[in-house]
């Protein structure tokens, strides 16, 4: 319930916090870059609506960082769907692109 | 950390709520108030006893066109942006606006609509009025700074949200319980209460408050897709031609009344601001506004636009006419338009206002009985976070729970009576009346750190009660007017600004009563008993 004394706690815990407001925006930004390939819009309008949904994305990816059994699940759960809709963004970019 | 779920959330609500309640609660108290902006201004500026406006003619118009351009001529030729505001409903001067270039501050000057001539200060009650707590309320008047404070507390709020539904086994139970005078169990029964019962509100205003700065809360989107230019990603969003890039080649500002005629013409509605973008280069344009029609606002959400005529200001060529209540731009900006609808409360006139300030109040109210359940909690039994600085970190938090609760009312009820005791011919007296209006909160922080707890609450809640209280009466004072007089006229705005400030005093009354019945003895021998019995005081028991 408290700010954990022993060292290896705190540094748990400042992983955690780092990876809730970093980690966490991250994630939300590169879901809004995914999402504005996928929404069936306009460039500018896909733009915005991905951007919308990106603060609930936000919300979840904070709550999931403390609800994490571990520090190290914490970033791996934000870091995964990450870098997977990283890697979808950066193709639809290149498939777009070719055609 | 081996916890359950609602242990983990309970420590993230306890302490991510606590670290942030205090901005919190001077985002929701001030945007609260700011719902009200109007007709605070118009108590502040006595445009009661001014009375109405009588409508304009079109050659009146021209002439008040004529008269501001010729002072903006002749105080910045070359400027990044000119705006005329004619005399209206609110104010029956010429107001002028005006910024050299794209990173100097906006000037402002007030001209007679009969001879042109500036007005001095002193010839008005110069103020912000009720825009002060709406610039609190979403930058904390520190510009963009202000901006990413307002939205990092924002997601915090969210965060809170949801992670104090998690810990709530039972919601809907917690909504029917309150158990009054037992202490501790009752600051949590209030906060629980009021969180659920404004459940819906705290979600949608939050949410909507952050999608309002969109592309500047996250601009990931944008910047990974836009293609070639900003300007023009949004432009081509709005579907509103985009801003002519500076062209650094002098031209001659044409007349811009004909043009303020030609507007009027091609909107079928009166102008209220005539505004040019680079004023003095060859990209110059001039935009005509339409006057706002506060009956347009009722029924819809979005569409509600007062009209605009866009013109190329060295061919006159017409660039964009937007007739008023038509929509522009795709179903997902009108998603969002409405999103930012709902967060102004930009419809269901005066009952959708009072519906919001209830369930801001309530809302202010939950933040407040949350940081006050902090410290009630750990007053009974330390729970010892902080190792041997405890008691100091706890001590450091029940100031700041003075200051920021009790403190930021008294400063916004002190901002009142600023704006009826500062003399009128002051300099800069708008800004002035936001300056002392931070020296209260100021001085208010510095009393909770020198008083004991419970003293603190006491003397600042009453201090609240007499500046509500006293409001009418200084009303009346320093300019003759008062809530019987705004009655009789049927002057809604200023008898509901005295009338809610007598309210909210005798809801400070109520609460010093209550302390006193909890607290009968506070001169208490030692001062870590004083403490106590203060923090008790507080918590009821």
């Amino acid at each position: 319930m408290s700010v954990p004394s022993p060292a290896h706690l705190r540094l748990a815990l400042g992983s955690r916090v780092l990876a809730a407001v970093g980690g966490g925006y991250a994630l939300a930004s590169v879901f809004s870059i995914w999402l504005s390939y996928l929404l069936p819009a306009e460039l500018p309008e896909a733009v915005l609506g991905a951007t919308l949904f990106s603060f609930a994305v936000y919300t979840a990816a904070v709550i999931w960082a403390f609800a994490a059994a571990s520090a190290a699940r914490a970033w791996l759960g934000l870091l995964l769907p990450g870098a997977a809709m990283g890697l979808m963004a950066a193709a639809l970019q290149l498939g777009g692109a070719a055609a | 950390m081996k916890q359950t779920l609602r242990q983990s959330m309970s420590w993230l609500h306890t302490w991510g709520g606590l670290w942030f309640t205090w901005i919190l609660f001077a985002i929701f108290l001030t945007g609260t108030l700011g719902v009200f902006d109007d007709p605070i201004s118009h108590w502040m500026r006595e445009q009661g006893k001014i009375g109405e406006i009588a409508p304009s003619t079109v050659d009146q118009r021209s002439r008040a066109v004529e008269l501001g351009q010729r002072h903006l001529a002749a105080v910045s030729p070359r400027a990044d942006f000119w705006s005329i505001g004619l005399p209206g409903d609110e104010n029956p001067n010429i107001r002028v606006f005006w910024r050299a270039d794209e990173d100097a501050p906006f000037k402002q000057a007030q001209l007679d609509p009969l001879t042109g001539a500036e007005l001095q200060p002193g010839a008005s009650r110069e103020t912000e009025g009720g825009h002060h707590f709406v610039h609190m309320h979403f930058e904390f008047h520190a510009g963009m700074a202000g901006i990413w404070i307002v939205g990092a507390a924002t997601m915090a709020m969210l965060v809170a949200l949801v992670s104090g539904i998690i810990v709530h086994k039972k919601i809907f139970a917690d909504f029917f319980t309150f158990r009054p005078g037992k202490g501790q169990r009752s600051w949590l029964d209030g906060h629980n209460a009021l969180g659920v019962l404004t459940l819906p509100f705290l979600f949608v205003i939050s949410y909507t408050g952050l999608t309002i700065f969109w592309a500047t809360y996250m601009p990931a989107g944008v910047l990974a897709r836009y293609d070639g230019s900003e300007d023009a990603f949004f432009a081509r969003l709005s579907e509103e031609p985009a801003p002519r890039p500076l062209q650094h080649i002098d031209a001659l500002m044409p007349e811009l009344a004909p043009l303020m005629r030609r507007g009027e013409a091609a909107i079928g509605r009166e102008a209220s601001f005539v505004v040019v973008e680079h004023a003095g280069d060859r990209s110059a344009a001039v935009r005509v506004f339409g006057r706002f029609d506060p009956d347009a606002e009722n029924d819809r959400l979005v569409g509600r636009g007062s009209g605009s005529a866009l013109y190329d200001a060295i061919t006159l060529e017409t660039l964009d006419v937007q007739l008023p209540n038509t929509v522009r731009g795709g179903s997902v900006l009108q998603t969002q338009r409405t999103m930012n609808a709902l967060h102004f409360v930009r419809f269901g006139g005066y009952p959708m206002k009072w519906l919001y300030f209830i369930c801001g109040m309530a809302a202010s109210a939950m933040l407040a009985t949350g940081a006050i359940l902090f410290m009630v909690k750990r007053r009974k039994k330390s729970a010892n976070e902080f190792g041997a600085a405890t008691a100091r970190v706890y001590r450091g938090i029940e100031v700041l729970n003075v200051a920021a609760i009790a403190g930021l009312i008294l400063a916004c009820a002190a901002y009142f009576w600023i704006n009826r005791l500062l003399p009128l011919d002051v300099a800069e007296r708008g800004t002035r009346e936001i300056l002392l209006f931070f020296a209260v909160w100021l001085a208010s922080l510095a009393h909770a750190a020198l008083r004991p707890s419970l003293a603190a609450w006491r003397e600042q809640l009453a201090a609240c009660a007499l500046l509500c209280l006293g409001l009418p009466l200084l009303n009346l004072a320093t300019t003759g007017d008062w809530l019987v007089a705004a009655l009789a006229r049927g002057d809604g705005e200023t008898a509901g600004v005295e009338l809610s400030a007598i309210g909210f005093g005798l809801i400070f009354l109520a609460m010093l009563r209550q302390l006193r019945r909890r607290a009968p003895t506070l001169t208490v021998d030692r001062p870590e008993t004083a403490k106590t019995a203060a923090i008790d005081a507080i918590g009821g028991r």
